[in-house]
């Protein structure tokens, strides 16, 4: 068995309001997974009830596993999480020596502090008088005080400029290396695009595909191929086409929608149907994002 | 264990980094002790067994403040930090995370204990014998047990300011009604009807008696126990119930 994450048809319910609907997926060890989806998706939501810290209203979470409130699992994963402070009155670098305390092989010390950029100035204030980004690299520190094998980040690039992100994602490159299992959440399909081996997409709580990033990428960015409306042409017809997975109208052309542009245009043509002022269009992978996000908003 | 060691040396670091603690826990009952034993101090027949009760008093006024202000503040800061929700991911258990506030507590108390009463020798040459110096340190450590409690009561709060200005308001009520800036005898007749009801005035009036060649009456532990199973019965209720509300 080398799924260390496994839910199986969780569901939660806050209020009378599905904030996860009858999720299923496995992690394996080793795998960084980005859980994408827009705001609201469910995603922080599973993120806790991986840690153990909500309770799933029915289904079940498992984490190498046991169940994730476990010491014994407690001591292998690590987390940065949304909306956490700092503890106050501590230094720096007496919290990251805390942390350290908590588990049984911690990650030696100068390797954390080489990790989170921070200097050995930063690590003599008070953790309370940091600036949010220096807070967010000690919190980065905590989350692999103990060496996890499994590391969990919710957001981790929110409020961070440019710089940052492109360190953190360098420090996930290296945690990768190391064999590290990593799972995050974001709402920038770059980012799961370019750092993720695997795409779990999420909107209203539910799953909405999953895969690789290419795979998640070909079913998003749709292909078109537009004409000229005209009176002779029935929509209807068009949609049985083969390699088509959708056909509308609009400002008086007619886009078919299809993952095989050359297939489609050759069948139109073999079947005769005169078209005119052909145009094929290659969908913004992010429009197209945020289309299907949106679509299924309004079902 | 190294974990449980640490925590409760962190828990002591930051109570004593706590500018509040510094303030209301030392400094003030120190002032007050000098003000009402060295200023206002005139008509008064017996000044050396006025001088030592009015130093239980500031002691254990002290002691009080931190266990339900210090503690209870802190609980509902680390809630609205999230804090308290981050280290449950740590492998640092609830029951370690909690039992190192206790021991830090108390270990301040027993700290603030020995500032005062180091003060109140220097300053007005208080003369207990060791086994009254003793006893007292002893009674006002573990009466503070239920104002401890009381401080997890205020902890269950949803706001820093709703806790601290509650948990002030008590404070003061139950310093003022309990004896401990006057004596119970100077107040008007219904406080001290209500007053001897109040677990401040049972946990001061331990300590008044130690000082005097007494025992603490029956009724200052019964009443102290009782309150500490009722605000430990009273906040383990509360906390159950905002955890089934997630």
């Amino acid at each position: 068995m080398d799924s260390i994450v496994v839910l199986d048809h969780v569901t939660k319910t806050f209020k009378n309001k599905k904030a996860v609907d009858q999720v299923s997926f496995s992690i394996k060890k080793g795998e960084v997974v980005a859980i994408l989806g827009p705001n609201g998706a469910g995603k922080t939501t599973s993120i806790m009830m991986m840690l153990g810290l909500l309770d799933p209203t029915s289904g079940e979470v498992r984490v190498f596993n046991s169940h994730p409130k476990e010491k014994k699992i407690r001591e292998r994963i690590g987390a940065m999480l949304q909306e956490v402070s700092v503890i106050d009155a501590l230094k720096v670098k007496e919290i990251i020596q805390l942390f350290r305390s908590y588990y049984p092989n911690p990650m030696p010390f100068e390797e954390l502090v080489a990790f989170t950029g921070l200097n050995k100035d930063d690590l003599k204030r008070r953790a309370d008088k940091l600036s949010g980004g220096q807070k967010r690299r000690l919190g980065f520190a905590l989350a692999l005080a103990g060496d996890p094998e499994l590391v969990f980040f919710d957001e981790p690039t929110v409020g961070l400029d440019i710089t940052s992100r492109k360190l953190f994602w360098n420090t996930i490159g290296e945690l990768k290396a190391r064999g590290k299992t990593i799972i995050f959440t974001t709402h920038y399909l770059q980012e799961a695009d370019d750092v993720a081996d695997r795409i779990i997409l999420f909107n209203h709580g539910t799953i909405i595909e999953d895969g690789t990033p290419a795979e998640i990428k070909a079913k998003l960015s749709k292909q078109s191929v537009s004409f000229a409306a005209s009176e002779a042409i029935d929509i209807a017809d068009l949609k049985r086409l083969p390699h088509v997975s959708d056909v509308y109208k609009r400002n008086d052309r007619i886009y078919v929608i299809t993952d095989q542009t050359d297939a489609v245009i050759a069948a139109l043509f073999e079947k005769n149907i005169k078209i005119s002022g052909i145009q094929i269009e290659h969908g913004r992978l992010d429009e197209a994002f945020e289309q299907l996000t949106e679509n299924k908003e309004a079902i | 264990m190294s974990a449980f060691r640490m925590q409760c040396k962190v828990e002591i670091i930051r109570i004593l980094r706590n500018p509040y603690f510094v303030f209301w826990s030392l400094l003030m009952p120190i002032v007050f002790y000098i003000i009402f034993t060295k200023v206002f101090n005139t008509n008064i027949q017996d000044k050396q067994e006025w001088q030592a009760h009015y130093l239980m008093s500031m002691t254990a006024f002290s002691v009080m403040g931190s266990a339900i202000m210090t503690l209870g503040i802190r609980l509902v800061e680390e809630r609205t930090k999230g804090w308290s929700l981050f280290m449950r991911i740590t492998p640092l258990s609830d029951h370690a995370y909690f039992a190192a506030k206790m021991i830090g507590q108390t270990v301040i108390h027993l700290f603030s204990i020995v500032i005062i009463f180091i003060a109140g020798a220097l300053i007005n040459g208080v003369t207990l014998t060791a086994f009254e110096w003793l006893m007292s340190g002893i009674w006002i450590l573990l009466g503070s047990l239920p104002f401890l409690a009381l401080g997890t009561l205020v902890g269950t709060m949803k706001r820093v300011d709703t806790a601290s200005g509650i948990s002030n308001v008590i404070y003061m009520i139950l310093a003022i009604s309990g004896g401990m800036w006057m004596p119970m005898d100077v107040m008007p007749a219904f406080i001290q009807k209500i007053g001897i009801w109040l677990p401040s005035y049972n946990f001061g009036n331990g300590a008044w008696e130690i000082i005097r060649g007494n025992t603490p009456e029956w009724i200052n532990f019964l009443l102290l126990i009782g309150y500490l199973f009722l605000f430990m019965l009273l906040s383990s209720y509360i906390r159950r119930k905002q955890e089934a509300a997630v």
